[in-house]
């Protein structure tokens, strides 16, 4: 049996042999056999060290309000692929991609931190001037600020002012945490003094926070949020392949499915005759000429 | 764009061995049905959500949390339904640092070869999941196997030796049997049972893999022993997992370390441009190089595929299975996996 590693590669991470598994350094039978937490292990992971009790808690209470929410970009996409009835790793696969620059923005939200950090640092500004300055600077350009409004959760995330405290509880904030509420107290301000309506802090704006707080790069801070999201989306889609029906357009059932006909409403042109192959040229050329095809392209 | 109760002479439409008049069906979308059936709705036992709570399986989220469960308690309440005791909880965590991480195995290797062409981490992450078939990461079809032959087994009055060497008889050779040679210097799938057994989480699944091992290594002509997929498996299944659930689970637990592999592979390594890469002729085994035939030529020389008798059929399908990469060599049962998956032989 050929046990060549899949690729060959200088790792920090770890490296495997015939006798033991090693992460950065330890062996995962002794981390998991001294009563080590998996939280444990993602700081192991990702950071190279062992956490402190109550940063390990922090991890463990931010992945675990992350990892369910019901019907997001993410579910829907699990139980989309799961109806075509592939394995269903395509299915889990598929909910995790769906974290774009909408969906679950950690690690944008991380990078916009960092970088306003370092020019507080760079310009001798307090964190809270630097706040202000975020806060305009994005508003000013009609750019959302990242890390604050949910479309569905519309006057609070249910689990983002909880972290914050958390956080504060448990005595892992640092200079995120200081960071993010100053936005959050200009974003306020400024949507009030401009007439709008209240947009409160959203899950990436304060589990991001308490990730980095924690020690993680904003892409490390994006896979947690990320992949524990994977583990909900697996019920979601489990759920459909045994209750469900493949295809999600069956007729016979009471309710109306997801891809039944009627789901469907159409916005483009209208019905047309196909050209005939002897017309085709002048066909084509005049509907160049019109132009009014244009406003189909995407 | 013309009139579309009038259309004729469109290819093959008008034919009359359609079966149907094809010009006249209609066009528009398909109206929504508000009198027979209830209107769609994303349909769950999982979990809901409203503006201001999320539940899972009738727990508020939140409150799990500040109560002080955490995301390995959560699988049991998502998969499961229900609270796991604090062993399981504390077996569940031992199982998911042990499948953290596998070196530069396949989900590590998809995760570092996607983040060579500069995309989100998510995409790697994702792809490695994709990993997970039915000889790596096999727990789908681990663990229903060990369904099918103890229900089996039961059933007949069978001994849970009985059923193990039943097993091995007919799966010795099986990637998914859970017993290899993997780990013959390794004693981390051995101490997992005796984790398991320590906290008093193991159970009959436990139970029947250490009788697997037994009639494997009284079966086998060489050296065999309980692998990490043998123990991960089956401690899962003591722990209430489906094997889906459990297929699930642990590739979600090693795509956090596919994150890291995406990560220092960006951070050292060069990111791929299109066409970089070479493929050596001393790797390629296929046709000799040969003069592209012109036009005229394929009039007069190529054969095409089909074939009118089952002799001739036979023949052909023979000789396109000695085409490396045609796919005739291999053999499928592709089925709807919704209650079971993995139980069917794919590949070779």
């Amino acid at each position: 049996m050929n046990r060549d590693p899949a690729i060959r590669r200088k790792t920090s991470i770890s490296y495997k042999t015939e006798e033991k598994t090693v992460l950065r350094g330890y062996n995962l039978s002794e981390l998991a056999e001294e009563g080590y937490s998996f939280c444990d292990a993602i700081f192991l992971l990702f950071q190279n060290r062992i956490p402190t009790e109550n940063e390990e808690k922090m991890l463990n209470y931010e992945m675990g309000v992350f990892t369910e929410h019901s019907m997001s970009p993410s579910a829907v996409g699990a139980i989309g692929v799961a109806t075509g009835r592939p394995n269903l790793p395509a299915a889990v696969a598929a909910s995790i991609m769906t974290f774009g620059g909408v969906h679950g923005p950690g690690a944008a939200h991380g990078y916009m931190m960092n970088k306003y950090l370092e020019r507080a640092r760079n310009e001798g500004k307090s964190i809270d001037e630097m706040a202000k300055t975020l806060v305009d600077d994005y508003l000013d350009n009609g750019t959302p600020v990242m890390g604050m409004g949910q479309p569905q959760h519309i006057d609070s995330d249910p689990r983002a002012e909880p972290i914050h405290l958390k956080q504060e509880e448990l005595e892992v904030h640092g200079v995120y945490l200081e960071f993010q509420r100053a936005v959050e107290k200009y974003f306020h301000a400024r949507r009030k003094a401009d007439g709008k309506s209240y947009v409160g802090v959203n899950v990436v704006g304060a589990g991001n926070t308490a990730l980095m707080d924690l020690g993680f790069a904003p892409n490390a801070a994006w896979c947690i949020g990320s992949v524990c999201r994977g583990f909900s989306c697996s019920a979601h889609a489990l759920f459909n392949m045994k209750r469900g029906r493949a295809w999600g357009a069956s007729r016979a059932e009471q309710m109306v499915q997801m891809l039944d006909l009627s789901m469907i409403k159409y916005v483009g042109p209208e019905d047309r005759k196909v050209p005939k192959q002897a017309e085709r040229k002048e066909y084509a050329e005049r509907q160049l000429q019109e132009g009014e095809y244009k406003k189909w392209v995407i | 764009m013309g009139d579309l109760n009038n259309k004729t002479g469109i290819g093959n439409l008008d034919d009359p061995r359609l079966p149907y008049d094809y010009a006249s069906r209609e066009y528009g979308t398909v109206p929504l049905d508000t009198s027979r059936r209830e209107p769609f709705q994303w349909v769950s036992e999982v979990a809901y959500k409203n503006v201001h709570r999320i539940v899972a399986r009738g727990y508020d989220t939140t409150e799990l949390m500040e109560e002080g469960y955490g995301v390995v308690d959560l699988l049991f309440v998502d998969f499961q339904s229900r609270i796991p005791l604090e062993e399981e909880t504390k077996m569940l965590n031992y199982v998911m640092i042990l499948a953290l991480e596998d070196g530069l195995s396949m989900p590590a290797a998809i995760s570092r070869l996607v983040a060579q062409s500069k995309t989100f981490l998510t995409q790697a992450c994702g792809a490695s999941i994709l990993a997970f078939g039915h000889a790596y990461g096999a727990y789908s079809s681990f663990g229903n196997r060990l369904l099918t032959y103890m229900k089996r087994g039961r059933d007949q009055g069978m001994s849970e030796a009985e059923i193990a060497r039943q097993i091995v008889e007919e799966n010795l050779h099986d990637e998914s049997l859970g017993v290899s040679a993997l780990m013959l210097k390794d004693p981390a799938a051995k101490r997992m049972f005796a984790r398991a057994e320590a906290l008093g989480v193991a159970g009959e699944y436990v139970s029947l893999m250490k009788e697997v091992v037994i009639a494997a290594q009284n079966k086998g002509t060489s050296s065999v022993d309980l692998d990490m997929l043998g123990a991960i498996g089956a401690t899962m299944m003591d722990l209430g997992f489906t094997p889906e659930a459990t297929w699930a689970i642990l590739a979600v637990t090693r795509s956090f370390a596919a994150g890291a592999h995406f990560i220092e592979e960006v951070e050292r390594e060069d990111y791929v441009r299109t066409g970089q890469h070479l493929t050596p002729k001393e790797d390629y085994d296929g046709p000799e190089d040969r003069p592209v035939p012109s036009l005229a030529q394929r009039k007069t020389d190529v054969k095409a595929a089909q074939t009118t008798n089952l002799s001739d059929w036979k023949e052909e399908f023979e000789r396109r299975k000695q085409i490396s990469g045609s796919g005739f060599a291999i053999v499928e049962e592709i089925e709807d996996p919704s209650e079971k998956t993995g139980i069917k032989r794919v590949g070779r």
